[in-house]
């Protein structure tokens, strides 16, 4: 299932995303401080991270920061009421969010950036899973053309087929 | 801000006293109202903060309940169609009822929450401008440290705890608005010179004929070659653009025409304090306009 993280130390900002998030069929879990927030993040593997900007002790953007060295596949998104250029362009440059949203916010707004970051998020799974499989078949092939080396270089030859003009095998020690 | 030119037309004639006082007199009333319009744009973003949180859940909360209204009005006007009553029980229970009854209840309660939240604010806001008759009236003083807080708190919440440590005070006959003012210069200086989370702390009592209000803080404290500046019009540690450098003159001036008096002390890296001694007497010698 897919997990959602939301942060955001007004309790009730969380309860209305989640009454609009579960709809969605997402699990979601709601922190209303940055403390726990962190130790969530050991123990889920979250699709999605949605942290408020201003925040006592830590801001948002710090937040995400952190959650991008425990998490890097995790998408960032803010959502703040505090949308001033400082903060916008230490999101963007400092954690790397993917989305940027305002309060007051529309609902299709938010589920269709989650979506979107979602669809993202499983991409660079799938991708990451997909190099996994390349690179095992990878070593595999390796182990094999090792083995005909060995062959070859014992027995030299052995790993080549010859054929006379006509196209038929000959089988010989001496070709 | 108007056309009204400072320096330009000050009289030839340095005997004509009354005339270079009424100008002084118009021009600090300038810097006053000017001072405190940049206080309230100061303000503005914080405030806007502070309403955006609670009408965002509520906007929210609004859409939310239009998705519950539409599962309640499908087992209402199933009522009438529904041949069976296990008809009905499975559309309860596709729903969710259970749910979605129990979670209504929360919505609106947070709701209505969220709207008070925001009236409160507007309120304060309203008590901390509206009030704004250039007149000597009985205040409390108390009263206005708390609006002023409430209007501030969200600039400061981020920075530091605001402790209150008040005595009993008397009415005071001063300007309530422009107090409010000097107040709201000294918290937002203390939450400014706070590097990370710090303490505010606001003390009040009551010394015979006077009131004394101090703001402390635990801030990085005022090097003492500035100390002896800090109510210079204009003189500002800020950088360029950032802050008028009048928040203190014009605290200065405001207490001064109260008949009071404001003082600081401050040790670097440990803090500062400033100290505001109001006159608790009727007094209009000082008055404004």
């Amino acid at each position: 299932m897919i997990k959602i993280q939301l942060v955001d130390d007004e309790p009730n900002i969380l309860k209305a995303l989640k009454r609009l998030l579960k709809a969605q069929g997402w699990e979601v879990d709601a922190y209303d401080n940055v403390d726990d927030a962190l130790g969530g993040l050991l123990a889920h593997d979250y699709a999605v991270i949605v942290s408020d900007y201003l925040m006592p002790a830590v801001d948002g953007v710090t937040y995400l920061q952190f959650a991008k060295q425990r998490r890097p596949d995790a998408m960032r998104l803010v959502l703040t009421a505090h949308g001033d250029r400082q903060s916008v362009i230490k999101a963007i440059n400092q954690a790397e969010v993917y989305r940027y949203l305002t309060k007051p916010w529309n609902d299709y707004e938010i589920v269709a950036a989650i979506q979107s970051a979602v669809e993202l998020h499983q991409l660079v799974r799938e991708n990451h899973r997909l190099l996994q499989t390349v690179a095992t078949q990878k070593a595999m092939l390796q182990a094999r053309e090792q083995e005909l080396q060995r062959l070859e270089a014992e027995h030299p030859g052995i790993t080549q087929v010859l054929r006379d003009t006509e196209g038929s095998i000959l089988v010989g020690d001496d070709s | 801000m108007s056309g009204d030119p400072i320096m330009t037309d000050v009289p030839n004639s340095p005997a004509d006293d009354t005339a270079l006082n009424e100008q002084l007199e118009r021009v600090n009333r300038q810097l006053l109202q000017s001072e405190k319009m940049a206080a309230i744009g100061q303000l503005a973003a914080g405030v806007a903060h502070e309403i955006n949180n609670p009408i965002g859940y509520v906007y929210s909360n609004l859409q939310s309940l239009d998705r519950y209204l539409v599962d309640m009005f499908r087992l209402t006007d199933a009522i009438g169609s529904a041949s069976t009553q296990e008809e009905l029980e499975e559309l309860k229970q596709s729903i969710d009822y259970e749910f979605l009854r129990g979670d209504l209840e929360d919505l609106v309660a947070e709701s209505r929450e969220g709207i008070e939240r925001v009236k409160t604010i507007i309120t304060t806001l309203m008590d901390f401008t509206h009030a704004d008759e250039e007149e000597f009236k009985l205040a409390d003083i108390h009263w206005g440290i708390n609006t002023t807080l409430s209007v501030i708190n969200n600039e400061i919440k981020y920075k530091a705890e605001v402790v209150k440590d008040f005595g009993d005070l008397p009415l005071v006959s001063c300007i309530i608005s422009q107090i409010n003012q000097v107040i709201l210069n000294l918290l937002a200086n203390a939450a400014h010179s706070i590097e990370g989370f710090g303490k505010i702390i606001v003390r009040t009592r009551h010394e015979s004929n006077y009131v004394v209000i101090d703001v402390e803080d635990t801030g990085k404290g005022i090097s003492q070659e500035h100390i002896n500046k800090v109510f210079d019009p204009f003189f500002t540690t800020k950088p360029i653009g950032e802050g008028t450098g009048l928040g203190l003159s014009l605290s200065f001036s405001i207490v001064e025409k109260h008949n009071g008096r404001i003082d600081v002390t401050s040790t670097p890296g440990k803090g500062t304090c400033f100290r505001i001694i109001l006159p608790i007497g009727t007094s209009d010698t000082g008055r404004c306009s």
